[in-house]
């Protein structure tokens, strides 16, 4: 039996408008902790982990852990149709093949029911190992999305480099090429625009733009996005979602290498 | 890895982790052993294990995390569901990543060389070992060797080590996964390697002896690694090594794929594919040869000089070669003794009755087939043109398939066939490059321009695809395909259709080609093209899907000579069968589960399954007619000139489908007929199959009409309401009637049933005009009749013959008004060159370079230049229609004599019909090229175009070998008027 009622519930629809174009079937595991979701796209390039804890919900009962496969697409369906201030529960039981949402206005005054339907979703299920990061990167949810769109006009891969002077995007494309770089900046006024960089060793991992791009769709959900860089390894960008969890990405580096990439780097 | 070191290696980076019903993330420490043994046992795992190579510092830090590292428990099918928890900082080799630069360049392998050192240094190792350990071990097969080998009791040390390198193979893989596992993986490898070397079969390599092979190699990780680092030295240095060592890294890198992995590598170092290998090698062994195992081996290392592959191929021919001289002298012997059976066949018999099945199997007995089962055969065909060698490759991947799998037998055929299903059904693959690009380039993080360009170099989409894998890294080793989850790709990729489709089409093959490695993505890439072009006739399929089917059944004992007759009596049945009922779906299964002696009763024609129509040899005249049939009671009919069409009924009428000559539906395109037929039909008839003709006719006039007038109908969703061209079927032939097939009736009996079963009805349904004469003058004037009634002349049917579905017969000659005026026949042609247009015709392609088609090679042989017989809208519309067909350069696939190149290539799409004067001998054009002369092929003359010819498809052109039958029959005739007409006179 689960029961898991959350007051701030256009959260859920934020988390799932930002992962269901990366991935469109997901299972969510539900256990006593809280929920998560982790799926690797497609082409096993990316992969989102997300967690919401158990204590951000005004009520959470889960008697089992369960997993539930659900299209992400479908997900997104039914919870555009709740209001923005809607508290939403969940009810699933433990061997259905539905999951029930029921969305309830602050008023009171309207109530809605959903069940959406489970499917059977094959997926393995990924360690992922914690990690000393050679530099971590905290920045404003919103500049990563706008270095993220600007540098995709130009080229479809970037260079991030983290050195003592800061955190430089670099791309290049028919175009030309586009460098974008981020200092750090703890004097702001706002703590939302403050940049903190923190760094051990220098790094410089290229990616596919058009993943990080995506990963972007998550910047309604916080303030701040950090990423982890370090060499040889996936880069995490994670969103903090205050008070009740996170959503991270990682996503594997393109190799660099001049004989295979030099033809594709065309100038 | 050293901060030095660049990593080129595609890894995964994380690991699975059990299910979290699983329990706790991680096995016990103590169930280390036990998960030791069970990874190794599973072929897959082990060669994850492989995958990672580690250096020196990667080897300590696995040491250590191996120490604390929380093992990981590999399942069954080898799939690792260990984990662990540490990360790892470095990627993962991938397999893909070596087989890749094992079929690139030379020069890019040179480069790998340094930055991935490790892998080459452990796939030199094994290289190395693979040949210390045949030839120490001389002729055992390595699932012998294995147990011979005490298993050591693994201490925990080791065992995590094991494990861990074994989760993070893939994973993390290097990681720390370093180079103790690397060790291993050699090791595991190396047996492998050996087992290749010595018996060929990468099946047996893979098969059982996993466990042992891989204990056997645990004590000595470092000194295996010392060899590798030698091996590796030595690699930089000389080419034939590195080649040797990169075509050994495959199998070190592939995880699950241990067939194909195996099988590359046994290509290279053996010479064919597995199934063959294993039958080659042990051949040579029967003969007692042993001395040439280890030779070829070497050899094969050595061969793999030049492309990877093209070693491989190269070995693979000297290998067969070899056979094939050994083989000679035993086989023309027997031959002698055996009547019907030629020496091939019994030589190949001989091969089946050595052959152990088991080790030709790569996978767990009752798990799915690995993908790289198929694609390692098909490199083994690719690699030969001998179509008894094809057909014995095919043979032992299917057996292997039916022994463990047979569920996966249909699958398989299927993507043989390079179909995804009946060609009634008219599902078919043939995705557009642009979205293969596109596709390619999203998975691959490579640009589409850079594709299309090496596309463009290379002239082959499944080289670049395979070739390509390598810009991105991945963060997790998607599981290795699986025969039947590519199959149910395809099918979905085949079917996709409405809003999006295109997006899921590429969604779907992006799938694919991510959980592909080595030589899968080459393969994946053209059977969506919908062309394998690896030599693999259906006739080659069906013989070895029937021999395979035999052997399973019966055995291969008997004596060889009872084999092979019993082998070719298979073989016959088989393609008797599909002849009458062409489709696997009922074929495959009723192979599988019942006795082939059953298998002519249940698989048998009906209504819905449409046969290849039986077709008519062409003719000079009709004193050539009159020899051919002299004695034997013939009748002739009008030739009408439409659509072949093969009209089912079912349910008196209810049921009404029409196909075309290429079995495709034609039912939506005629829904005229559909409508009127039930009104066709006698009393009492309630299932017929009707051969005939659909012709364009005029209804006022009562008068048909050309068969251009037919071709302006449309193709699809034709409304009742819309038709402006009306039709008449004019029938000659019923093949089946009220529940009862009729193919093995004689012509006299199945006229009669059709005269029975269909009511002429003016201006709808008619019978075809028909004769009976042995009187030559008679004949002529029938001739003369059938041309003035617009058809195209006469059909001449032996009274007594059965109906032979898709054989151009003796037993039915066509005699067309062409012949009265020189050339016997026209020709179906496919334009694949271009000359630009002058003067008047500047803008449009002026003239044409034509080819025929020859199944044997799968490619297209030039015949003829053509820039006569157009119309100038002519000219324009058929420059507009081949435009975007034109190519950078020719396809691999064309045969043209030199300085032929014409302006523009052109991608073989359009069928014309010519009519030439004559045939002749050319040193230059290539048609039926050694056919009729050593070295030359032959060219028409004066040829025009008649007419575009929309019905057919280019490998339904005209053949190369029905080019030289019209030249011999015209050399007959020449002979017959005299000296003047030598044929060889041009």
């Amino acid at each position: 039996m689960l029961e898991a009622r959350l007051v701030q519930g256009s959260m859920l629809r934020k988390v799932v408008d930002a992962v269901k174009d990366l991935v469109s079937d997901a299972n969510i595991d539900v256990s006593s902790s809280g929920f998560s979701l982790q799926a690797m796209d497609t082409s096993h390039v990316s992969l989102i982990a997300m967690h919401l804890r158990a204590d951000a919900f005004e009520h959470f009962r889960c008697d089992r852990p369960m997993s539930m496969g659900m299209s992400l697409a479908n997900l997104a369906k039914v919870l555009k149709c709740a209001g923005s201030d809607d508290i939403v529960t969940l009810k699933a039981n433990d061997d259905g093949d539905t999951v029930t949402f029921m969305f309830e206005s602050p008023k009171e005054d309207r109530v809605s029911d959903f069940e959406l339907k489970l499917m059977d979703i094959d997926s393995e299920h990924l360690g992922i190992p914690d990690t000393d990061y050679c530099a971590t990167v905290t920045m404003p949810a919103g500049e990563y999305a706008r270095i993220c769109k600007d540098l995709s006009s130009i080229g479809d891969t970037v260079v991030i480099s983290a050195t003592k002077d800061g955190v430089k995007f670099t791309t290049s494309g028919d175009v030309g090429t586009a460098n974008v770089t981020v200092r750090q900046n703890t004097t702001a006024d706002k703590k939302e625009d403050q940049t903190i960089i923190d760094l051990k060793e220098p790094v410089a991992l290229t990616f596919a733009l058009r993943y990080l791009t995506s990963f972007a769709k998550a910047t309604p959900l916080a303030t701040h996005v950090t990423l982890s860089m370090t060499r040889e390894l996936p880069v995490m960008v994670e969103y903090a979602i205050q008070d009740m969890g996170h959503l991270r990405f990682y996503l594997a580096p393109k190799i660099e290498d001049e004989d295979m990439e030099g033809e594709d780097e065309a100038p | 890895m050293g901060p030095g070191a660049k990593q080129r290696d595609i890894s995964s980076f994380f690991s699975v982790k059990p299910k979290p019903e699983g329990g706790a993330a991680g096995a016990q420490p103590k169930d280390a052993a036990k998960e030791a043994k069970r990874a190794a046992a599973a072929p897959e795992a082990r060669k994850d294990t492989e995958a990672g190579g580690g250096d020196g510092r990667r080897l300590k830090r696995l040491k250590r995390a191996g120490a604390d590292a929380a093992p990981a428990p590999a399942d069954a099918a080898g799939q690792e569901e260990g984990l662990e928890d540490a990360m790892e900082e470095e990627g993962a080799p991938r397999g893909g990543e070596q087989q890749q630069q094992q079929q690139g360049s030379e020069q890019q392998q040179s480069k790998d060389a340094q930055s991935k050192g490790e892998q080459q240094q452990q796939a030199g190792a094994e290289g190395q070992q693979q040949q210390q350990q045949q030839q120490k071990e001389g002729e055992g097969t390595a699932a012998e060797e294995a147990p011979q080998q005490p298993p050591p009791a693994p201490s925990p040390g080791k065992v995590s080590r094991s494990e861990a390198s074994q989760a993070f193979g893939k994973l993390f893989a290097k990681a720390k996964a370093g180079a103790p596992a690397g060790g291993k993986a050699k090791a595991a490898a190396s047996p492998a390697g050996g087992a290749k070397g010595k018996a060929g079969g990468g099946g047996k390599a893979a098969g059982a002896p996993s466990p042992k092979a891989a204990e056997q190699q645990q004590p000595s990780p470092k000194q295996q690694r010392q060899e590798g680092e030698e091996e590796r030295k030595e690699a930089e240095g000389e080419e034939g090594e590195k080649k040797g060592a990169a075509a050994a890294a495959p199998p070190a890198a592939a995880s699950a794929k241990a067939a194909r992995a195996s099988a590359s590598a046994a290509a290279d170092a053996v010479g064919s594919g597995s199934g063959s290998d294993d039958e080659v090698e042990e051949e040579v062994e029967e003969e007692g040869e042993e001395s040439s195992g280890p030779g070829e081996d070497e050899e094969g290392a050595g061969g793999a000089s030049g492309s990877a592959s093209a070693g491989a191929g190269a070995a693979a021919k000297k290998a067969a070669a070899k056979k094939a001289t050994k083989k000679a002298p035993k086989g023309s012997k027997v031959a002698s003794a055996v009547d019907g059976v030629g020496s091939g066949a019994i030589e190949a018999a001989a091969r089946y009755a050595t052959v152990d099945v088991d080790k030709l199997v790569t996978w767990p007995a009752g798990a799915p087939v690995p993908y790289g089962h198929l694609t390692a055969t098909f490199e083994a065909i690719a690699g030969t043109t001998k179509r008894l060698e094809i057909i014995a490759a095919l043979t032992g991947c299917f057996r292997a398939i039916l022994a463990r799998s047979p569920s996966d037998l249909l699958p398989a055929v299927y993507l043989c066939s390079n179909r995804v299903g009946p060609p009634h059904e008219g599902l078919e693959l043939g995705v557009g490059d642009a979205i293969l690009i596109r596709a390619l380039a999203e998975n691959t993080g490579r640009k589409e321009a850079a594709l299309k360009k090496e596309y463009e170099e290379a002239g082959d989409l499944g080289a670049v695809a395979a070739a390509s894998r390598s810009a991105q890294r991945l963060l997790f080793k998607p599981k290795p395909l699986t025969l039947a989850a590519v199959f149910a790709g395809f099918r979905e990729i085949a079917t996709a259709a409405g809003a999006k489709s295109q997006e899921r089409k590429r969604g779907l093959i992006g799938k694919l080609l991510v959980s592909s490695q080595g030589e899968e993505p080459g393969y994946i890439i053209r059977s969506l093209q919908g062309k394998l072009r690896i030599g693999l006739a259906e006739q080659s399929l069906l013989a070895a899907l029937a021999h395979a089917a035999s052997l399973h059944k019966e055995g291969a004992g008997g004596g060889t000579l009872a084999l092979a007759e019993r082998l070719a009596a298979a073989e016959a049945a088989v393609k008797q069968v599909y002849s009458e009922c062409p489709s696997f779906d009922r074929l495959v299964p009723a192979l599988v589960d019942h006795p082939l002696g059953e298998l002519e009763g249940r698989v048998t024609f009906t209504p819905g399954v449409p046969v290849k129509p039986m077709l008519a040899k062409a003719t000079n005249g009709v004193a050539e007619v009159l020899e051919k049939f002299s004695g034997c009671e013939f009748t002739c009919e009008y030739k009408y000139d439409g659509e072949r069409c093969q009209i089912h009924v079912q349910q008196g009428g209810k049921v009404v489908a029409l196909y075309s000559r290429n079995a495709e539906d034609q039912t939506p395109k005629f829904p005229d007929v559909v409508s009127r037929l039930p009104g066709w039909l006698a009393e009492g008839v309630d299932s017929v199959v009707i051969d005939g003709e659909v012709v364009a006719y005029d209804p006022a006039t009562k008068t048909i009409k050309p068969f251009q007038i037919l071709s302006t109908r449309a193709r699809k969703d034709v409304e009742l309401s819309d038709i402006k061209v009306s039709v008449a079927v004019f029938a000659f032939d019923c093949l089946y009637l009220n529940g009862r097939s009729l193919l093995h009736a004689p012509l006299s009996e199945r006229r009669a049933a059709l005269y029975g079963a269909v009511k002429a009805k003016e201006g709808e349904v008619g019978f075809a005009t028909a004769k009976t004469s042995r009187d030559v003058e008679e004949l002529a004037a029938f001739l003369n009749e059938a041309v003035a009634a617009s058809t195209e002349g006469l059909i001449v049917k032996t009274m007594h013959d059965v109906y032979q579905p898709s054989r151009r017969s003796n037993h039915w000659l066509k005699l067309k008004k062409d012949y009265l005026d020189g050339c016997g026949d026209t020709f179906d042609v496919v334009p694949i060159g271009a000359y630009y247009g002058k003067g008047k015709r500047s803008g449009v392609y002026g003239a044409y370079l034509l080819a025929v088609y020859d199944p044997d090679s799968e490619g297209y042989q030039t015949i003829s230049k053509l820039g006569t017989g157009f119309s100038e809208e002519q000219l324009g519309a058929l420059a507009e229609a081949l435009r975007p067909h034109a190519l950078a350069g020719p396809r691999p696939y064309y045969q043209f004599g030199e300085g032929q190149a014409p302006d523009v290539w052109l991608d073989p799409v359009a069928v014309w019909e010519v009519k030439a004067a004559d045939l002749s001998v050319s040193p230059v054009h290539q048609a039926a090229r050694g056919l009729v002369e050593p070295g030359k092929g032959i060219s028409i003359r004066f040829p025009r175009l008649l007419r575009v010819r929309e019905d057919k498809s280019p490998e339904d052109a005209t053949t190369a070998a029905q080019v030289a039958d019209m030249y011999r029959a015209q050399a007959v005739v020449a002979a017959q008027r005299g000296p003047a007409g030598d044929g060889d006179d041009d």
